[in-house]
């Protein structure tokens, strides 16, 4: 966000803005007034750094200079001379290249340097990921998370995309999970946080401690509610509408077990957690037979029986092709021409 | 008629002697080179200088020249003629407590009075730009050269745009900072 604000000031600068960007600037410049701080400080420091790129004044006397030199005839004794110096200084020169360019790369280096770790895993695997606190995440198939070596900002910041477990160590630094606009900031608790970018909604539940839910709407960070253990929120990201309550937490985490439980949930979101705890993939040939909602719970079961349990509470059939099923109405069978 | 050839053809005409070739990629770049140059040298006649003198060995030089790019070719030719010429004149190391000295100059000058004027917040940016880190000042600086582009930046210092726009904005969040310090520090004192 603030990367971006400085693009549309420089560009606003350099008179190369788009209208779309000169509406977004606007927008950006009247929600607050630091924004417009920001925005007269950049400008002032732009239009002082041009000033410092002054122009040629002896361009005239530079090129008649020039026009002497390329006159001359050429002496042949001196031109020997001449060219191992040359060359003396072009070796000499191309050292000092070197040696500045690995300089300026060490230095660019330097101050780019908060160094991340990302770790992903894959559909069908859980990871099990020891953060620099101690703090623990147990991280779902086709989930990543990405955090800076060493924590040693003035928070704990996590960038999460898909589903984790998180057992946080108390510390007084709060331990931020970033998952698009949608922040979870804890202490030291223990919760859930789903939130698939493809899935446009992040789900938070708590099982111990008191966890913060914020939203970062038009550029700034608002509480959306406070949760208690057992408490659940789900937020719609695409229109911002948000519903929470009562659940089992321990139920909602139990994938960190192998132990999936769904209360009244549509049967697309549960193929989705098929898909990221097997790794496979599940697709229905109709769309509208993924919004039956079902209830129901596997325990460490096997991937046949999964898929056996969906069908007979969906009522659909299913068939399976290699590590890919396709939901079917039951006098159906079901396959893609893409593969 | 020469005004409508491609760098790469005057480069090309170089071979035959054609002083009028030297002279139009002379006008060309002459300008923006001398304001590359500075970015380095700090100092404008000596950025000249730096320039004239690279016009000359492109001369002396024009029988081994095959450049495919020719623009990216005096971009970085001038970049490091300017670096290898502070070496020369052992500039480029200032000692820190110089810097130091320097920042508690500009705060010196803080006068309330000299704040609202527009024209000291100017020489003050000015100041703070030479203590900002090599690359960010650099990048800074650069992106002020006429006609030189995120790209040829990028180019000439060999890293990637991202990091040229990167560099960009950091530097001028640091100014920022740096700004409000030398306030905050002016009015405590």
């Amino acid at each position: 966000m603030e990367e971006q604000s400085y693009r549309l000031i420089t560009a606003y600068f350099e008179k190369t803005i788009s209208d779309e960007g000169l509406t977004q600037l606007r927008e950006w410049i009247e929600e607050s007034p630091a924004n417009l701080a920001q925005f007269s400080e950049t400008i002032q420091i732009l239009e002082a750094s041009k000033a410092y790129t002054a122009q040629p004044l002896n361009q005239q006397k530079s090129w008649a200079g020039i026009q002497q030199y390329i006159n001359q005839p050429l002496k042949a004794k001196n031109t020997r001379i001449l060219r191992y110096k040359w060359l003396a200084a072009a070796a000499i020169l191309l050292a000092v290249c070197t040696t500045t360019l690995a300089w300026y790369k060490h230095m660019l280096n330097a101050f780019t340097s908060i160094e991340y770790a990302e770790v992903k895993s894959v559909n069908g695997r859980h990871t099990k990921v020891y953060l620099p606190d101690s703090s623990v995440v147990y991280l779902s198939g086709g989930s990543k998370i990405k955090f800076a070596k060493g924590f040693d900002g003035k928070t704990r910041n996590v960038q999460l995309n898909g589903e984790a477990f998180f057992d946080v160590v108390h510390q007084a630094k709060p331990f931020i999970v970033n998952s698009g606009k949608i922040s979870t900031v804890v202490l030291g608790t223990s919760f859930n946080v789903k939130a698939y970018s493809s899935q446009q909604k992040v789900t938070v539940t708590v099982n111990s401690g008191k966890v913060g839910v914020l939203a970062t709407v038009n550029g700034k960070r608002k509480l959306v509610k406070y949760l208690t253990p057992d408490e659940q929120i789900e937020i719609n990201t695409l229109n911002g509408l948000y519903a929470f309550g009562q659940t089992d937490a321990h139920a909602v985490s139990g994938w960190i077990n192998n132990d999936l439980s769904f209360y009244n949930t549509a049967l697309k979101d549960i193929a989705q957690s098929i898909e990221h705890h097997y790794g496979v993939h599940i697709d229905f040939t109709d769309p509208e037979q993924g919004h039956v909602k079902l209830t129901t719970k596997f325990d460490n079961v096997s991937l046949k029986q999964v898929m056996q349990t969906l069908s007979e509470l969906s009522g659909l059939a299913y068939t399976q092709k290699g590590n890919q099923f396709f939901f079917t109405n039951t006098n159906q069978k079901g396959g893609s021409i893409m593969r | 008629m020469y005004l409508q050839l491609s760098d790469e053809e005057l480069v090309g005409l170089l071979k035959v002697d054609d002083h009028l070739a030297l002279e139009n990629l002379f006008n060309r770049y002459y300008k923006s080179l001398c304001q590359l140059s500075a970015v380095y040298t700090k100092d404008f006649e000596i950025a000249e200088e730096v320039v004239a003198n690279m016009f000359m060995k492109l001369w002396d030089t024009r029988n081994d020249l095959n450049l495919q790019n020719v623009k990216g070719y005096l971009s970085v030719s001038i970049r490091n003629a300017s670096i290898n010429q502070l070496q020369r004149k052992k500039l480029v190391v200032e000692p820190i407590d110089e810097v130091a000295h320097q920042l508690s100059n500009i705060a010196d000058e803080l006068t309330p009075l000299n704040i609202i004027t527009g024209r000291e917040s100017y020489n003050r940016i000015l100041k703070l730009i030479d203590t900002l880190p090599t690359s960010q000042r650099e990048v800074l600086l650069m992106s002020h050269v006429d006609n030189l582009s995120k790209h040829e930046i990028a180019a000439i210092l060999d890293i990637s745009v991202r990091t040229v726009e990167t560099t960009l904005y950091q530097s001028v969040k640091k100014l920022r900072l740096l700004l409000k310090d030398s306030y905050n520090s002016a009015a405590s004192n």
